[in-house]
């Protein structure tokens, strides 16, 4: 009885996989299968005449590698400049008392549920005014705009249970302030941390709409418009979309695999 | 050389308004150098509040604290030269217990040869040589709080500060770690200043204890003075266990003077007292359950019947129900003598009773006689 059990149990994750699974599969699959062959009866799960041809174009005859780097450099200053502030401010949440804390609490967690779409056009002619758009500076601060309110609740969370009495015997110890945040605080706060820099990532990383609205010159594109500009072009070429969309996940896949026990204690600890 | 901690007016408030609280109320004592002195009191009564004014992780609302002849009421916790150990312990869980211990030693700078040397004997001295790699996870209760005392005593502070570390030890630790703490204040030079709730553990380390209640020492003294000559009820019912009989009871005049009548029967104040009863009616007499003897019941004496005994092994805790139906709990040795429901007289010892104030409950006298 106890064996059916456990082969039910594996039989539906089986099925749960091959339904998660199977878009990338067929996403991976696609990007190496040659472009005459692509839409070509019988479509087969599996074939051997791979080409790389898609990436090959991918990579230089197109503007992928700019966009590419465009993304990370949004994507990594997404994360420091979260990181730094979120951690900041779930300190200041739970180790000050100051007039307007609860308020402040509160309209973080509004500001998350406001709709990212509401705050594009006012940010467009904000950022115009500013000479923000078309910059770095202007895609990251617009991606914090929407990922720092998660984060400064999560750190917020994490600080909490972090005990006062660490830090205490820190500075009893003769540590200041800084010195205690940085050796007592922070390593305990670190899965926080790690989920807010993993959170901050996948914000900016798949952010279209504030990409498409600020970066209008088309060497400032980041992936998802600049995948989105293949399509619009005359004569979608599908192998090679494939093979970008195949690019745009390792980043992703890479950074959930190294880090996906911190993801789940996250999840955890604020669940 | 140890400091001599002097509180001076100490007050602390919380919050404004309606919601605030007075933690403690003008507070004023000193605590000699090298010193075991200790605050107890039920929770809520100032002690911990004390205690982190005076390790500095509070800021008084007034008043001022010395050490020495330091004011250090503005000082920040990292330049006092102090050490404290916390009630949850609060060792560092990322690192192992080396570095705990030698945390207070990196920041001080010293060399690396210097910090492995006292590490070495801090942990020598309280047992842990063996358990220096490990993360505080992997010990135990009694081990983590080793530790958290070895970090406090490896700087060799001038004053030590304890917030009760032995509360979330199980009672046979506790009491093995109570000798270890007076070996070591024996060992090291530091005045200690402990804060606990357990009156046993305030009595049995201290060279003085303060009792609190309410935001205020109600009486700072040696714990043989706070059991002998306590200065009021609550003192009095705090101190020892089980907790001291009150009894209502009324002054009646004799022509061989004062003499209290407590449940029938009438006891002679001495004449050192007469002026301390005075015009005094109605008082509240305390009695120890160890100063009450079990007898054979007789007319001439508080007679009663065995409501309750509980062994406790060398002795037996019994609750007697008196004729007026009063309840007195009495400290007897065990025996089958007196089983539950026999009648019995109790014999009262006028030396061994307290007086008390019925309004103010200040001593009245201690002792009748």
């Amino acid at each position: 009885m106890r064996q059916i059990q456990a082969y039910a149990t594996l039989a539906l994750l089986f099925v749960v996989l091959v339904i998660v699974a199977f878009p990338f599969y067929w996403m991976v699959l696609s990007s190496v299968t040659p472009r005459e062959a692509l839409f070509q009866p019988p479509y087969k799960f599996v074939r051997l005449d791979f080409s790389l041809g898609n990436y090959r174009e991918l990579l230089f005859a197109t503007e992928f590698v700019r966009y590419f780097v465009n993304s990370l450099i949004a994507a990594v200053g997404a994360i420091v400049l979260n990181v730094v502030a979120a951690t900041l401010a779930g300190y200041g949440l739970t180790r000050f008392a100051f007039a307007g804390k609860k308020p402040f609490a509160f309209g973080t967690l509004f500001s998350y549920m406001f709709p990212p779409m509401l705050m594009a056009i006012p940010l467009y002619i904000l950022f115009s005014a500013l000479r923000m758009r078309n910059t770095y500076t202007g895609l990251v601060l617009a991606h914090m705009a929407i990922s720092l309110p998660l984060n400064i609740w999560l750190m917020w969370q994490y600080f909490q249970i972090v005990p006062q009495s660490l830090e205490e015997a820190a500075w009893v110890s003769g540590a200041s302030r800084l010195r205690a945040l940085r050796q007592v605080c922070l390593p305990s706060a670190r899965p926080g941390i790690l989920s807010v820099a993993i959170f901050s990532f996948a914000l900016s990383w798949n952010d279209f709409t504030f990409a498409f609205i600020l970066q209008t010159d088309r060497t400032m594109f980041t992936l998802p418009v600049g995948l989105a500009s293949f399509v619009e072009q005359t004569g979608v070429h599908w192998g090679m979309v494939m093979a970008a969309a195949v690019l745009v996940s390792v980043p992703t896949f890479l950074l959930v695999f190294f880090l996906q026990r911190y993801l789940l204690s996250g999840l955890r600890a604020t669940g | 050389m140890a400091f001599s901690v002097r509180l001076e007016r100490l007050d602390k408030r919380f919050g404004r308004g309606a919601r605030a609280v007075h933690a403690v109320r003008e507070l004023s004592l000193e605590i000699g150098e090298r010193e075991f002195f200790t605050f107890v009191g039920p929770s809520g009564c100032g002690k911990t509040t004390t205690l982190r004014m005076i390790a500095g992780l509070e800021t008084p609302t007034a008043g001022r604290i010395w050490f020495g002849d330091t004011d250090v009421t503005a000082l920040p916790p990292q330049r006092r030269d102090i050490a404290m150990v916390f009630q949850d312990v609060a060792l560092f869980p990322y690192m192992t217990v080396r570095d705990n211990v030698a945390y207070p030693l990196r920041i001080a700078g010293l060399s690396r040869a210097q910090v492995d040397d006292k590490v070495e004997r801090v942990a020598a001295t309280l047992g842990l040589a063996d358990k220096l790699g490990q993360k505080p996870g992997q010990l135990s209760g009694g081990q983590q709080q080793r530790v958290a005392i070895g970090r406090a005593i490896i700087k060799e502070p001038k004053v030590l500060l304890m917030d009760e570390p032995l509360s979330a030890l199980d009672a046979r630790l506790r009491v093995d770690m109570r000798t270890e703490i007076l070996r070591l204040h024996r060992e090291i030079s530091a005045t200690i200043v402990y804060v606990t709730h357990d009156q046993i553990e305030a009595m049995t380390m201290s060279t003085r204890v303060a009792v609190m209640d309410g935001g205020r020492a109600l009486q700072v003294d040696a714990p043989r003075t706070l059991f002998r000559r306590p200065a009021d009820q609550t003192v009095a019912t705090f101190i020892g266990t089980p907790a001291m009989n009150v009894l209502p009871a009324s002054l009646v005049t004799t022509p061989s003077g004062p003499a209290v009548e407590l449940l029938g029967q009438r006891l002679a104040v001495g004449p050192r007292h007469h002026a301390a009863v005075q015009g005094l009616k109605q008082v509240e007499v305390g009695v120890r359950p160890q100063a009450v003897r079990l007898v054979a019941p007789a007319s001439d004496r508080v007679r009663g019947r065995v409501f309750l005994r509980e062994p406790l092994g060398l002795e037996d805790e019994v609750l007697v129900e008196t004729e007026s139906g009063t309840r007195v709990k009495v400290v007897t040795a065990a025996g089958e003598e007196f089983p539950e429901g026999a009648a019995v007289g109790l014999e009262l010892a006028p030396r061994d009773l307290y007086l008390f104030h019925p309004d103010s409950k200040t001593t009245v006298c201690a002792g009748l006689d």
